[in-house]
């Protein structure tokens, strides 16, 4: 049967960050008479990890300064050979055509003094990175508002429906009617970001994390259980940042050339990695970071005092200006003038990401999953360092697979069943037996996170963590939620908890050593070369989760 | 609270509850913003750029301050 108020539409986009936008721009384009549907958890001007700012357009191959080959060399090293060419071969390719389109719509893209734009390296090999400027997110959006694109806002999605073996739509919970509502489309694309709050942040502050806390894998867990896979989960990141702010700087400094130093005033990364120094890949840093701390000589910190004034000015106006305007109020509280003091760092909370790192739902070149119809892109979709030029590169790539499909409604969607059990967890949670505020439960997961799944990790520790949470993943249906906001902080806490459990079985499963810090096992400390290129897939089986090798 | 809203200053227009990216704010009596769920919050930032009138200071929170 059909839901008599659903909304009907033919493109239906899980999240209105940059890989969202894109895609209901270039769908529009290529169709304006195609309905898209965008459904988003905040307010599209602002919302996801590029909602305040991003000072920089990563990655971009600019003609002259590098070549997609160099491009696809770069994310080989950084994923440690483990990746899908044939995405980050769309996103080189497309990545110069997203900078020309920013900078027609008003982004700015500052030029040096001979007019050329301002490219750095980050990466242990090639300039990727453009310097960038102005409101890009906010452009961005009233770029697709033009568009007639529809837009609900506070509209996170909390299922998934098929039609079949295909999608057939999403159910999005409205926030301020606290009413479930569906929309029934024949392709959905979900771009709902990575999850951030998996591990426990050093400060204890559950939202004080790296990446944007709003995201906590939500589409990842819908995709898996639609019948996506996913795959990376063992590439559990953490970024070297600022201590206690944990939220942005590190690819600013490093691209414009800070130090990493230790207590006694060394240079130490020459140690690790002479040869890329600052710019190893991120799992090397890291680990020669917790190594230098262990050794007695912390505490890490990026230096500045070396670099010319005017490189100081950038950084400030890149970080200050653009990024995260409180990051300025946070160096006054703490006395931190940058051509003077060093800055502390330290390792952050694991996170999962599909652009920052390899985590992601498995699609092919076009974004596809293995459900007809479900796409993802940007932080969903795994990509390894795709980052924010890669998320709008596969946005119009999905926008453009979607156009050439010929418009139809779902036959038969599963609509009715999907909303009885929605509506009846939603009274398990309103009732709230469990008695356990979902703040609790978190912080419990994620201190579990940190003790057992977060390198050095290893098979006892892993094993521990699934037989700890099984009683969390048992009860997690009963966590009291009275209000819709915490409803939608209850899906949130639960995503985590899924993905934390996914990384944990994919930990589980790479049996070497890889990616630097991110996934030493100590009980399988070296790397194995028939385990290069080779991704760990994670399926829904019948009896549980069904993981597998594959070489991309 | 993350957030101090200088009430003298604020002409109730609702731009960083709009805004805000996590759902922290709403709308009180008197058309005057405030923290529903100050747990919430990341420090972004976006409800002080937001703010046409300038009236909103970030605080951060005290577990990193």
């Amino acid at each position: 049967m059909i839901n008599q108020n659903a909304v009907y539409t033919d493109f239906l986009i899980v999240g209105g960050g940059p890989a969202g936008c894109m895609a209901a721009i270039r769908a529009k384009e290529m169709n304006p008479e195609m309905e898209v549907t965008i459904l988003e958890k905040a307010e599209i001007s602002r919302s996801g990890a590029a909602g305040r700012g991003m000072d920089a357009l990563n990655n971009v191959v600019v003609p002259g300064i590098g070549t997609v080959e160099e491009y696809l060399e770069a994310v080989e090293i950084v994923a440690d050979g483990v990746f899908d060419p044939e995405i980050s071969k769309v996103i080189a390719e497309r990545s110069f055509g997203i900078l020309q389109r920013l900078e027609d719509w008003g982004v700015a893209f500052p030029r040096d003094k001979d007019g050329d734009y301002i490219v750095n390296q980050f990466h242990p090999k090639g300039r990727f990175l453009v310097e960038m400027r102005g409101e890009l997110k906010k452009i961005i959006a009233g770029e697709t508002r033009k568009t007639g694109t529809r837009i609900f806002n506070r509209h996170p999605v909390v299922d998934l429906i098929k039609d079949g073996d295909n999608i057939g739509g999403a159910i999005a919970l409205d926030l301020e009617s606290g009413k479930p509502r569906v929309f029934l489309a024949p392709t959905v694309l979900l771009c709902t970001g990575g999850a951030a709050r998996i591990g426990l942040s050093n400060t204890g502050y559950l939202h004080g994390t790296f990446d944007c806390p709003w995201c906590n894998g939500e589409a990842w867990k819908m995709g898996y259980e639609a019948g996506a896979s996913l795959t990376g989960f063992e590439y559990t990141a953490q970024s070297s940042m600022t201590r206690d702010f944990n939220g942005a700087g590190q690819s600013t400094f490093i691209r414009h050339g800070a130090w990493l130093v230790n207590g006694l005033g060394e240079r130490f990364m020459e140690r690790y990695d002479p040869d890329r120094m600052e710019r190893a890949t991120a799992g090397v840093r890291g680990r020669a970071i917790i190594e230098e701390e262990q050794a007695g000589r912390g505490p890490v910190a990026f230096s500045f005092s070396h670099l010319p004034p005017e490189t100081v000015d950038l950084i400030e106006s890149a970080v200050f200006d653009v990024e995260r305007p409180t990051m300025r109020e946070y160096f006054e509280n703490k006395g931190i003038d940058l051509r003077s003091d060093p800055v502390e760092v330290v390792m952050t909370e694991v996170y999962l990401c599909g652009g920052h790192g390899l985590a992601g739902l498995v699609g092919d070149a076009w974004g596809e999953t293995r459900v007809p119809g479900l796409f993802a892109a940007g932080d969903c979709l795994a990509n390894p360092y795709g980052f924010l030029a890669g998320a709008m590169c596969m946005g119009e790539a999905v926008a453009e697979r979607v156009a050439l499909r010929k418009a139809r409604r779902p036959e038969s969607p599963d609509t009715d069943e999907r909303m009885e059990n929605l509506e009846n967890l939603i009274k398990r949670h309103r009732k709230g037996s469990l008695g356990v505020p979902v703040r609790e439960f978190e912080y419990k997961f994620r201190r579990l996170v940190n003790e057992y799944v977060a390198p050095p990790k290893s098979a006892r520790k892993l094993e521990r963590f699934l037989k700890e949470t099984d009683s969390m993943a048992r009860e997690q249906d009963d966590l009291p939620a009275v209000d819709p906001h915490q409803l939608m902080k209850v899906f949130e806490a639960k995503a985590g908890l899924f993905c934390a459990r996914m990384a944990a079985r994919a930990s589980l499963f790479r049996t070497e050593s890889r990616f630097g810090l991110y996934h030493e096992r100590v009980d399988y400390p070296d790397k194995d070369d028939n385990q290069w290129k080779t991704r760990v897939l994670i399926t829904v089986g019948p009896h549980g989760p069904l993981l597998e090798k594959e070489r991309p | 609270m993350n957030l101090s809203f200088d009430r003298e200053c604020c002409i109730g227009c609702g731009a960083c509850v709009e805004h805000c990216p996590g759902h922290v704010l709403a709308m009180g009596e008197k058309d005057q913003p405030f923290e529903r769920y100050p747990d919430d919050c990341w420090y972004c930032g976006v409800c002080q750029v937001e703010c046409p009138e300038h009236c909103i200071e970030v605080i951060f929170p005290y577990l990193i301050r």
